[in-house]
């Protein structure tokens, strides 16, 4: 009779442990692990990562990382940080995130597609690189994209026309790659300039349209030519 | 001696690569720089503008400029809605090479348009300059300006006939002239649907949404 009090409370001693540790492993450390799988594909010589420590609950105290009010991440801020390496497609769990911003850099390798998962993203940075491959069409699941800066990284194959569907594309720079094809001119392209596309060699920008300016009718005598 | 000659040699080379580098994004400091020279600023918001420092992308913390990104001081846009200025559309605009979006409306601009606008802005998308006292024709050089999507050129004193080769211009879905000096037929735009208020306000329009042309000319206007 005397031990089932003990009994009892070793169990829902037991009970709580389980319960915190469950509480302990919320989605914030999804996106942190998303994040340290990041940090072991890149060198970082300039130690700007020396905050990213995967034992915290969840990655928002880490520098250059930014949460919201869930605790969920929202920025990366990576730009001009002399980082190596490449990119992983585990960053395209951070399902909140808004702005990618790894410009700057020395980062080769491939845009993964899992960034197209990223449906929340207003900012996509990843200029001034070594990014090689294509840019990936899942892009353009990207609905809420309003600056997309691929510029001067070594991209190749052609740009993908579901990237004329985010009608709220207000930056493209795909200048100075390597990247062959067709500039589609429909959709939200209708925006963008040969300053979008300068400096890819085999890119063909179409000529515009020289349609003669058709006659109104019936008109005065004209006065223009 | 051969050392000494190396190391000069090495400063050279080294002054004249940071010189090509700085030449490409030293067009667009000089475009805004010329900007501000002519442009009358009684309510001080250009103040911002400050030269004296150089570090890269430094005028893309101007109040109405956005560069193209944050590494370089390439101008994307120049929006300075409502802020007293008071001046002519300045030519050296041209040196904001990779300039798309122009705003300048409201303010107290005056002045024609010049007769070479495509040379000035070949890359504008988008070009707001309603609201001011500008005057004279619009340029029939802004049919052009091929990848104009919105021209605003309301409430302005522009006379004239519109330039029927704007017609050319298949990127424009939004094109406004209302209260103007305007008259005559107004262009044919293969892609856009303007509606009679972008052409309300003026001494003579016809055409298009609005009732037709009259048969014979009448060349002279009041």
């Amino acid at each position: 009779m005397d031990r089932m009090p003990s009994q009892i409370s070793t169990f829902s001693l037991l009970l709580f442990i389980l319960v915190l540790y469950n509480f302990s492993t919320v989605d914030g450390n999804a996106e942190g692990d998303a994040l340290f799988a990041l940090k072991t594909r890149l060198t970082d010589p300039n130690n700007v990562l020396q905050s990213w420590d995967p034992t915290l609950i969840n990655p928002c105290m880490w520098l250059h990382v930014t949460c919201n009010f869930q605790n969920s991440v929202s920025r990366v801020d990576l730009g001009n940080a002399n980082l190596n390496g490449q990119l992983v497609p585990e960053l395209g769990q951070l399902v909140n995130l808004q702005y990618l911003e790894i410009f700057g850099n020395n980062i080769s390798g491939i845009i993964p597609e899992e960034l197209g998962n990223l449906t929340s993203l207003v900012s996509l940075d990843l200029y001034e690189n070594q990014l090689q491959g294509h840019i990936p069409k899942t892009l353009g699941k990207l609905q809420k994209l309003r600056y997309l800066r691929l510029n001067n990284n070594a991209l190749r194959g052609t740009i993908p026309y579901s990237l004329t569907t985010i009608t709220t594309l207000q930056v493209l720079d795909l200048s100075n790659n390597h990247l062959r094809g067709y500039v589609p001119v429909n959709g939200s392209f209708s925006h963008f300039t040969p300053i979008s596309f300068a400096n890819n060699p085999k890119l063909i920008v179409p000529a515009l349209p020289q349609a003669p300016a058709p006659a109104p009718a019936p008109a005065p005598a004209p006065l223009v030519s | 001696m051969a050392p000494c000659n190396k190391s000069i040699i090495i400063t050279c080379v080294l002054m004249i690569i940071s010189i090509t580098f700085s030449k490409a994004t030293d067009t667009d400091i000089n475009c805004l720089k010329a900007f501000k020279d002519s442009m009358e600023d009684p309510q001080n918001f250009l103040s911002s503008w400050n030269f004296s420092t150089t570090p890269e992308g430094y005028i893309c913390a101007f109040v109405g400029i956005e560069c193209w990104n944050s590494n370089s001081n390439r101008v994307l846009n120049i929006r300075l809605p409502n802020m007293g200025l008071k001046g002519m559309l300045p030519l050296d605009l041209a040196n904001c090479t990779s300039m798309t979006g122009l705003d300048l409306s409201g303010n107290l601009l005056y002045g024609t348009l010049p007769t070479n606008i495509s040379k000035i802005l070949p890359y504008v998308t988008s070009l707001d300059l309603s609201s001011n006292n500008f005057s004279g024709q619009i340029p029939r050089d802004l049919a052009n300006c091929s990848f104009l999507n919105v021209v605003r050129l309301e409430n302005n004193a522009f006379s004239g006939q519109i330039p029927l080769d704007l017609g050319r211009l298949t990127r424009i879905r939004e094109f406004n002239v209302a209260n103007n000096s305007l008259f005559g037929p107004v262009p044919v735009f293969r892609n856009g649907n303007i509606s009679a208020e972008s052409y309300a306000g003026n001494s003579g329009l016809c055409g298009g949404p609005l009732p037709p042309c009259e048969g014979p000319a009448n060349k002279t206007r009041i």
